[in-house]
């Protein structure tokens, strides 16, 4: 068993860096994980270091005379970390928003249904999916009000509409003052590369080709999507003022293209958010568990090697 | 001869043993070497390990924490929703939510003052509105008979149109001469209508047997399924209606208004012609309903301010004017409230035409309310009577769970 030398006992004793501290990590040279010890362990030592580790390793010894010298000079460190990936505020903000987004959705639906009551004579005009006088499809049928058991409750959707429209607004809104005071815009905002990013990320993900693009925090297509639902949430914050409110703020109404354009703003933007949802969903399930575990708990277990977000946070 | 042979011989077999003995011996030197090796390697794979398990451990002991937090959070949300659920109900709206159609209210006038004016379009963009809700009109009114009842009116009492008893004014109705272009308030299509060129999104060609158009009561807006009772008038109001033998008041699903008038309450019985002698003024507004639908449509008829100027308000004692005013129809079955100072907006209009010709009865004749800055469901037809008040006024679809501010 190597000594360890006394001055750097302690950053290597505790068996787990910091996340803020970036200097060690970045410092530590890269080791292979466990498993792979293990089975290169009878191998000469050069051929034991992972090389797809990306960081060239300085300490790999060619006589054993140097390689106890190393040995001793570089205590052993751990090959993972925990990286802190969600700040506590975007978490809580988060995962309030989730039920409070169902819950405009679904006390819409119940305002929205009496616009199809009485459908013989007025049709939905408003919500329908067709050009010109070619209807594809009005939204939505019969048998999915019935589902959702939508009938005769439009007060109890204006009720919860017009109550938890403060929580979505006032969430939204210290959100994205979050975003803004703490630097996290900077892993959020797609730059100019993340659309051709997305692009490719998107074919690897429909597997029509291999290889990721280089990411930090969020890959393009990520950037793009959440920072697009930001904006979505603005849009129905503004729409559904203008609906809500079409004579007091009657010049953003006429902004929007009038009354009716902006309820099927608000409508569309709503169906927006259900497609984020479901894509959302999706890929976090792809993703898996150390991912997801992420937004709950604020870490992520990531390669010791892996940069740290610190810096994206602080300079984009 | 063979001494020095075989002493050549010995040395060379002791050479041969020291060499084997020294090979054997760097080969255990090696092997020890070795061994040492492999040990110190296998030792730190373990101590790497050790270290990576350690990170785990914090990560679960993270985890864990984190989801304990997260269902503590999620059952206080569940327990939130819960009990805003199951809040007692005040006028067939949870409690809360009726609380915050108030604060909304509050932040809207404080914000807006309702001094907005609403956008008008050109009389070519107007429409013929559509007539949906004829609570107070199943009768046809007969016109002669009409007088508008104002009540709380400054210096009444030495206007010649004072009476004792404004509710002793007798309307006179007929059976309906002529249905509305559409009648459709039961949600059934009228037999007479062809549906050919219609919509059919129900498939049942309009007939009624889809989902929604089954299983409401006439009302649109709130079924049988709504949580809460009906709204009880004061018991004493409904004994003193029933003394007098009239047609009850209140027949429709809100029941009878707490705020309509007791028997003997004096005020004023004004002709149309008051009202008509009132500058003219016509105006193209986008008319919205709460259902979710909205018409561009060509009013004429006479400022609500400007009858409001003709009849002021009494002023109470310290000086100031009563904060509302109440209408509702002749028959009392349909009634709105509204602050004072929504009805004194420049757009709020006693409404005598519509698309260029006379309301007709189904629209409210001889005279209904316009007022862009509220839903279509305050802006009553065929006003019977209008009523300054210091008291909230009650409000037909208010007490069916719908707000009773309902600014736009």
């Amino acid at each position: 068993m190597p000594e360890k030398p006394k001055d750097k006992e302690e950053s290597s004793e505790s068996g787990k860096p910091v996340p803020e501290a970036e200097g060690i990590s970045e410092t530590l040279p890269a080791r292979m994980d466990g498993a792979e010890a293990q089975a290169s362990a009878d191998e000469p030592v050069v051929a034991a270091v992972s090389p797809d580790l990306g960081q060239p390793t300085t300490s790999v010894p060619t006589t054993p005379a140097v390689r106890v010298v190393s040995e001793i000079d570089e205590p052993a460190v751990a090959t993972i970390r925990l990286e802190k990936k969600h700040p506590l505020a975007i978490r809580w903000m988060h995962w309030v928003n989730f039920p409070v987004l169902f819950t405009m959705i679904w006390s819409g639906l119940l305002i929205y249904w009496n616009d199809s009551d009485n459908a013989y004579q007025h049709p939905h005009a408003v919500y329908r999916v067709g050009v010109g006088s070619l209807t594809l499809v009005r939204l939505f049928p019969p048998w999915f009000w019935k589902l959702i058991n939508a009938p005769y409750r439009v007060t109890e959707g204006l009720g919860y509409h017009f109550f938890f429209m403060w929580v979505f607004a006032i969430n939204g809104i210290l959100y994205v003052s979050y975003l803004l005071i703490s630097g996290e815009w900077r892993v959020l905002v797609p730059e100019r590369r993340s659309f051709l990013d997305a692009i490719q990320v998107t074919l690897v993900d429909l597997h029509l080709r291999k290889g990721l693009p280089p990411q930090k925090k969020y890959n393009g297509a990520q950037k793009i999507a959440y920072t697009s639902v930001v904006l979505m949430g603005l849009g129905s914050l503004v729409t559904g003022l203008s609906i809500y409110k079409p004579t007091q703020v009657h010049w953003i109404t006429t902004l929007l293209g009038g009354y009716e354009m902006a309820r099927w703003e608000h409508f569309w933007l709503t169906m927006g958010f259900c497609a984020f949802f479901v894509v959302h969903v999706g890929q976090v399930i792809l993703a898996g568990w150390n991912n997801f575990r992420s937004m709950v708990s604020g870490y992520e277990i990531v390669p010791a090697t892996k940069a740290s977000l610190e810096e994206e946070r602080r300079v984009g | 001869m063979s001494d020095g042979r075989e002493e050549r011989e010995e040395q060379e077999q002791r050479r041969k043993w020291e060499k084997e003995k020294k090979d054997r011996d760097d080969d255990l030197d090696r092997d020890w070497e070795r061994d040492g090796e492999r040990e110190r390697r296998d030792s730190r794979a373990v101590e790497v390990e050790a270290l990576d398990a350690a990170v785990r451990a914090q990560s679960g002991q993270r985890t864990r924490r984190s989801f304990l937090v997260a269902a503590a959070a999620a059952a206080g949300g569940y327990g939130f929703y819960r009990w805003l659920d199951r809040s007692p109900m005040n006028m067939r709206l949870q409690e809360p939510l009726r609380h915050m159609l108030r604060v909304n209210a509050k932040v809207s006038r404080a914000i807006f003052d309702e001094r907005g004016l609403a956008p008008t379009y050109p009389v070519a963009k107007s429409m013929e509105l559509r007539t949906n809700g004829n609570y107070g009109l199943k009768m046809d009114l007969v016109p002669e008979s009409y007088r508008l009842q104002m009540v709380g009116v400054e210096n009444a009492g030495r206007l010649p149109q004072y009476v004792d008893d404004v509710t002793a004014w007798e309307y006179q109705y007929r059976v309906k001469q002529e249905a509305g272009p559409v009648e459709h308030d039961t949600k059934v299509r009228p037999k007479s209508e062809d549906s050919a060129g219609k919509a059919d999104p129900n498939g049942d060609a309009g007939a009624g047997l889809g989902p929604m158009m089954k299983g409401g009561p006439a009302s649109t807006m709130v079924g049988g399924r709504a949580k809460g009772g009906d709204q009880k008038a004061p018991s004493e109001l409904s004994a003193a209606m029933e003394k007098m033998k009239r047609r009850p008041r209140g027949q429709e699903e809100a029941g009878m208004s707490r705020s309509t008038l007791m028997p003997g309450t004096p005020g004023l019985l004004l002709k149309m012609d008051e009202v008509t002698s009132l500058p003219h003024h016509e105006l193209v507004t986008e008319f919205k309903c709460i259902e979710g639908w909205s018409q561009v449509v060509h009013w004429g008829g006479y400022r609500l301010a400007d009858l409001i100027a003709k009849f002021p308000p009494a002023k109470k004692a310290d000086g100031s004017l009563p904060k509302y005013v109440y209408m509702e129809t002749p028959d009392g079955d349909y009634y709105c409230g509204f602050s004072l100072q929504a009805c004194m907006h420049p757009q709020s209009l006693l409404a005598t035409e519509m698309g260029g010709r006379p309301l007709a009865q189904w629209h409210g004749a001889p005279m209904r309310l316009h007022m862009p800055i509220k839903y279509g469901y305050k802006q009553i037809k065929r006003i019977g009577l209008i009523a300054y008040t210091d008291r909230l006024p009650d409000d037909y679809w208010t007490k069916l769970g719908y707000d009773w501010y309902a600014g736009l």
